[in-house]
């Protein structure tokens, strides 16, 4: 019953997506923030295969969207590189970072995980920030959209999002089976008891480090697509805050749960946008949200909504039993050791 | 006589000033319940953590099936057919039963790195075994209940199962038997006496209490201070006087 509501869910999202371009602008919102939305649903989801089904956590998850940017932006200015090569080595320049520090990252876990995923972050940060005549350092990189014609259909502004959809539901369709299939269920294992994995003969340390190169991908391919889509590359979309941004809202929506991260996006991506032309001080109510929510709602806006569907049923179910103990082979005089 | 499946020799762990473990030997015949006994902060978990690559070892060498294993990684061990479970429970909380046990039925068939789904001839053997484990433990009833919902001694007994769902031949057991109640105490000795007379398995375990340990195991090794006290069959380690003055105490001892 679960899985059919997650179904039908997910059909009705997958309907409202594809109507958005004609939704958008009748509640006053730019077509461009919806590309936002999904892209950012995107970083959201490979920071969720970490947090929420291995249990690592990937403070310096940024580095992969920056790498993704700048990795699109570079090869279209340096090396006129078309829509889907420039896009395809975004996503190679994340993996490469990843296969850089990842093994690195690999020797500690829990907050050490984290703290060093930071630093390293920060490092690539620096190089875009300093390397001025290459990146254009503090300002950015400006670069075109390369022209796309496929047997005449043209990417415009009009129907670039429906491009993004599109990668968007083969990275949702990928995820999907990814979490579900035994490679899902080690992963899983390992977030919940890492000693116990091992003792069950699971290489744990390469486990992670194929979770840390499948997350970096699908963060590249958010990143690509989002310097594509703003035609921009600046070093912040590396740093720190954004990992933050991004971590926010895959807590926010529920980490360890497939829609969360998208409602987590697309609360602080809106929201934000909303937030940001009517107050000054719009940072503030969103910090208050998330503060509520890590104290009130730890499992995020799905998964407590998950728990509070499951409450309801097992209400009704029949309780498996415990069997009963039988006591035959103890010695006498036994008590309690 | 049976051959050695598993040995230790001089093993040694500091914590650092603290001598834990002290050039302790250790051989242990296939097919055997093996006992390591010894008062509270004798060194046994830290012997055994030792023996099963939760430590290196600070000296000393540890043989499995003939084969140097004292620097292999877990995972490696597990594949050599060692298994093995803690003094607190070590299980996947938030998970059923049902997966507790899948996970490591997938990681002995080499699946666990497995994406597309697996086809339904695979599945039934997978899942064949796993009600075999289930009954094992008699655990069926509640094979889709988290396991962080049962009682201490079904957790207890889920891990068994968990450290037997990768086919193990040796299987370590550290203190199965504590903090439990009576019931559940005999419990778990009758699995400990399945998985030697119905599996064949070998069987070393850590436990504090004597009385469990000279009605479960066939050899005996004690633990005093991080040094061997005494080693041999329970008959002989019930009349040692060491062990009788260092831990058992008279009184008991006569009564045994």
């Amino acid at each position: 019953m679960r899985k059919r509501g997650g179904l039908i869910a997910t059909a009705i999202l997958l309907v409202l997506l594809l109507f958005v371009p004609q939704i958008a602008p009748r509640i006053h919102l730019a077509i461009s923030v919806c590309t936002e939305v999904l892209l950012f649903a995107m970083a959201a989801m490979a920071v969720n295969l970490l947090i929420g089904y291995t249990g690592v956590l990937p403070f310096g998850n940024a580095a992969f969207f920056g790498l993704g940017a700048y990795g699109a932006g570079l090869t279209i200015e340096y090396w006129h590189a078309g829509f889907l090569s420039s896009i395809g080595l975004g996503v190679l320049a994340s993996l490469i970072g990843a296969l850089a520090i990842g093994p690195f990252l690999l020797r500690r876990r829990g907050i050490y995980f984290a703290l060093l995923m930071i630093a390293f972050g920060q490092v690539f940060y620096f190089i875009a920030y300093r390397f001025t005549d290459i990146t254009g350092g503090e300002d950015g990189m400006n670069f075109s959209r390369p022209a796309v014609e496929w047997l005449g259909w043209q990417l415009k502004d009009e129907n670039f999002y429906y491009a993004m959809l599109a990668f968007f539901v083969v990275v949702g369709i990928v995820f999907y089976i990814l979490v579900r299939s035994p490679f899902g269920r080690s992963l899983l294992a390992i977030k919940e008891n890492e000693t116990r994995a091992r003792y069950l003969g699971l290489n744990t340390d390469r486990f992670i480090f194929i979770a840390l190169l499948i997350s970096a991908a699908i963060e590249g391919l958010a990143g690509a697509c989002y310097g594509l889509s703003i035609m921009f590359a600046y070093p912040l979309m590396l740093d720190w805050h954004n990992s933050g941004n991004i971590v926010l809202m895959t807590i926010l929506g529920g980490s360890g749960t497939i829609l969360g991260p998208f409602l987590g996006a697309l609360i602080f991506v809106i929201g934000n946008d909303i937030l940001s032309t009517a107050v000054p001080w719009w940072q503030i109510p969103l910090g208050a949200l998330f503060v509520v929510c890590v104290l009130g709602f730890p499992k995020g806006i799905v998964g407590t909504f998950l728990d509070l569907v499951e409450r309801r049923r097992s209400g009704f179910s029949y309780e498996a039993r415990e069997p009963e103990f039988q006591s035959t082979s103890l010695p006498k005089g036994e008590t309690t050791p | 006589m049976n051959d050695i499946i598993f040995q230790a020799e001089g093993i040694s762990k500091n914590f650092g000033g603290v001598r834990a473990v002290e050039n302790v030997s250790l051989q242990i015949e296939a097919g055997s319940i093996h006992a390591i006994i010894g008062p509270n902060g004798a060194g046994k978990s830290t012997l055994f953590n030792a023996l099963s690559g939760y430590y290196r070892p600070d000296a000393g060498k540890v043989t499995f099936k003939g084969c140097d294993i004292t620097h292999a990684p877990v995972y490696k061990r597990i594949e050599m057919g060692m298994g093995r479970t803690f003094q607190t429970s070590s299980i996947f909380p938030n998970l059923s039963v049902y997966d507790n046990l899948l996970i490591g039925l997938e990681s002995a068939a080499s699946l666990s790195y497995r994406i597309r789904p697996i086809r339904a001839p695979l599945r039934k053997t997978i899942e064949q075994k796993l009600e075999r484990l289930l009954d094992f433990v008699n655990l069926r009833g509640s094979a889709y209940r988290p396991v962080a919902e049962l009682a201490h001694g079904s957790q207890r007994l889920c891990e068994i199962a968990m450290s037997l769902s990768t086919d193990p031949t040796l299987v370590m057991l550290d203190e199965p038997m504590a903090g439990l109640a009576h019931a559940e105490t005999a419990r778990i000795m009758d699995v400990i006496r399945k998985l030697h007379s119905e599996l064949g398995l070998t069987v070393v375990f850590v436990e504090h209490n004597m009385r469990v340990v000279l009605s479960l195991a066939q050899r005996i090794m004690v633990l005093d201070r991080g040094k061997m006290l005494a080693e041999g069959t329970p008959a002989e380690i019930s009349e040692n006087a060491a062990v009788r003055d260092a831990y058992i105490g008279k009184e008991v001892a006569e009564r045994v």
